[in-house]
């Protein structure tokens, strides 16, 4: 087997000679495919020299870099603001990095560091604020003014993770409905989101990694960018390539670089990325060839919250593509979070400057790694659970207890749940202090007519925070624990977290 | 024709929207619906148009209920749209769809206003008429 990279069919300097002469064969992805299946691999191969690509996706791993300039008397800045967004200041004096999804202090969700991006590369003037401890050096204290892009030195789009070669796609098993990253879920498998642009995806069509790496020109942002490495949580060993970019803030163009925000999940920014392929080998070609209907991907639950979610169903992008996904049976619709569109038009574009001489190609410095760590973060601390906070002193009641002799109990014992058992201690309903409220109000004497059969519960090995989510989804203020037959071993109540987790000065 | 209903607290308690669909025989279909202790608001589809809708209408009035004609519900401002489709998937009713450019189509006789699509849409594209 060649070594990754082989320049086999063409090399980078003949492919430029022929983009300077205005003789390179330059096609899409999209329209590659076509060619491949008209004349055959080989042929298409030896006839086509670069094949471009497209996405245009939320991508949260990214940021700038942006230098201010000095002021009189200068500062070193220590903390800093732009339009109330702030950006990470542990840098040199006036240098500071703005993150996508850092949330303005005034706007929270509304406004975020990928907004801050959009703003200053459509030209907007941008609020600065900073502060400082003042030093002999540094002797401002504050700034409070306005800037633009023309008045930066440096801004500088980098961004750590970006361009996945596909991702997962989001569905929703539970009975509600859920905003995340992938957008909203409708509840009962409503509904499938996905991401990526499948055929044009710039890291899917160098599958094998031969030709993209360090220094590797790219389209970014509407501008001429490159690749510096490998992405953070590059996993190309489970086609979950990424790759680390940076460019040029002041040659982008707003149709390629936008602020956005997930309902309840936060900010981010959506970034346009095209990489050209040369086609220097066969695999290069056959890789540049893959259709939507050989790019598979998982579709997982994102109901459940937790790292490993399960999936649900592996699908195409032909199939994700075409708006309808089947699952258990039932036709579900689905539809893309990234812009098929946008990716189509950035790889045409892309296109464009190869053939106008305006782009051209270059061998990275090293490849990328075809092998990459993705691990789980393991916690060494040990952490409370649900069975070292919940209360293990039970009052359960019967369904045919009386109401008032159960509003008696829960007074005595002092608390406000009462889960319901059968007679072989399984959960059947939960009643609160309020139910037994609203009974006395409708003249109601048996706690199997008031009870709550759909009882929210927890496992006794569950992590707080994944119980106190649920209980904040439901709204309410405490759950039966129960184990894998349903049988009830406690309860966990807002109250016992407050108290035994929550340490008192 | 959907019609947005408003009770207000002397009308709540009487079966007014059944008494209507007895007397009329127009089957209705409730979209959406909010009942308060003082107030209720429900959305509801009535499949008839004409002399029939606005015997509808007026006997709901008549009972006390206030009625709004809903024709349109959203407006997307395609200046600002990204075409990303995140809109279509998560509309309970289908009334969004992507077209063969992944251009948003928006059909709006099946809208019903849910405004899902409003706080989905990540680039605030579409807003609430």
């Amino acid at each position: 087997m060649s070594k990754r990279g082989a320049e086999e069919l063409r090399t980078y300097e003949e492919i430029n000679q022929k983009i300077k002469s205005g003789d390179a064969i330059v096609m899409t992805a999209d329209d590659f495919i076509k060619t491949v299946e008209d004349s055959g691999l080989k042929r298409a191969a030896k006839e086509v020299d670069v094949v471009t690509t497209g996405t245009f996706g939320a991508m949260c791993s990214s940021g700038a870099f942006i230098n201010f300039g000095h002021s009189e008397p200068p500062i070193k800045m220590f903390k800093c603001w732009l339009n109330d967004v702030p950006a990470y200041k542990g840098l040199a004096a006036v240098d500071c990095y703005l993150g996508a999804t850092a949330m303005s202090e005034t706007k929270g969700f509304d406004y975020g560091g990928g907004h801050v991006i959009e703003d200053l590369v459509s030209g907007k003037e941008i609020e600065l604020r900073a502060e400082a401890y003042g030093t002999d050096c540094y002797p401002r204290r504050s700034i409070e003014t306005t800037v633009t892009i023309d008045d930066l030195n440096q801004a500088m789009l980098l961004n750590p993770r970006n361009a996945y070669e596909r991702y997962n796609a989001a569905t929703n098993g539970t009975d509600r409905i859920i905003h995340t990253y992938m957008g909203t879920l409708l509840p009962h498998y409503g509904n499938v989101t996905y991401s990526g642009s499948g055929q044009l995806s710039p890291l899917y069509k160098d599958r094998g990694f031969e030709i993209i790496g360090i220094g590797t020109r790219i389209f970014l942002g509407g501008g001429i960018g490159c690749v510096i490495g490998e992405g953070t949580q590059h996993s190309p060993q489970n086609q979950f390539g990424t790759i680390m970019v940076r460019g040029d803030l002041k040659q982008m163009n707003n149709r390629y670089l936008r602020g956005a925000t997930y309902y309840k999940y936060g900010t981010t920014l959506y970034v346009g990325i095209g990489i050209p392929i040369p086609i220097i080998n066969e695999k290069v070609a056959a890789s540049a060839a893959l259709k939507d209907e050989e790019i598979f991907t998982d579709i997982l639950d994102y109901g459940v919250p937790s790292r490993s979610r399960p999936s649900v169903k592996r699908a195409s992008y032909s199939e994700l593509r075409s708006g309808r996904v089947e699952i258990n049976g039932r036709e579900i619709t689905s539809s893309s979070l990234s812009s098929n569109k946008v990716a189509k038009e950035i790889a045409t574009n892309l296109k464009g400057w190869i053939e106008e001489g305006a782009f051209f190609l270059n061998r990275p410095a090293e490849l990328v790694p075809d092998h990459g760590e993705f691990k789980p973060l393991e916690l060494r601390r040990k952490e409370p659970r649900v069975r070292d906070i919940m209360t293990r002193e039970l009052v359960v009641g019967k369904p045919t207890d009386d109401i008032k002799s159960v509003a008696r109990i829960l007074i005595a014992k002092g608390v406000d749940h009462l889960p319901i058992a059968d007679g072989e201690g399984k959960l059947m309903g939960i009643i609160t202090s309020w139910d037994l409220a609203k009974a006395v109000a409708q003249d109601k004497r048996q706690l199997h007519e008031i009870m709550t059969m759909k009882v929210v519960t927890a496992k006794e090995d569950e992590a707080i925070d994944t119980v106190v989510r649920r209980m904040e989804q439901h709204n309410i203020s405490g759950v039966p624990v129960v184990d894998h037959s349903n049988r009830i071993l406690g309860m966990l109540t807002v109250n016992d977290i407050s108290k035994k987790l929550i340490r008192r000065p | 024709m959907k019609l947005k209903l408003n009770y207000s607290r002397e009308n709540i308690g009487k079966p007014i929207l059944s008494d209507i669909i007895l007397r009329t025989g127009i089957p209705i279909n409730i979209l959406e619906a909010k009942i308060e202790p003082n107030t209720g608001e429900m959305l509801i589809d009535v499949p008839t148009e004409g002399e029939r809708l606005k015997e509808f209408s007026s006997l709901l009035q008549r009972a006390g209920v206030t009625v709004k004609e809903i024709t349109r519900t959203i407006e997307i401002d395609r200046g600002k749209c990204i075409t990303c489709g995140a809109c279509v998937s998560p509309c309970p009713v289908k009334a969004l769809a992507q077209d063969e450019n992944w251009d948003i189509i928006f059909y709006e006789e099946k809208c019903i206003g849910c405004g899902i699509c409003v706080y989905t849409c990540p680039v605030n594209a579409i807003r609430m008429l």
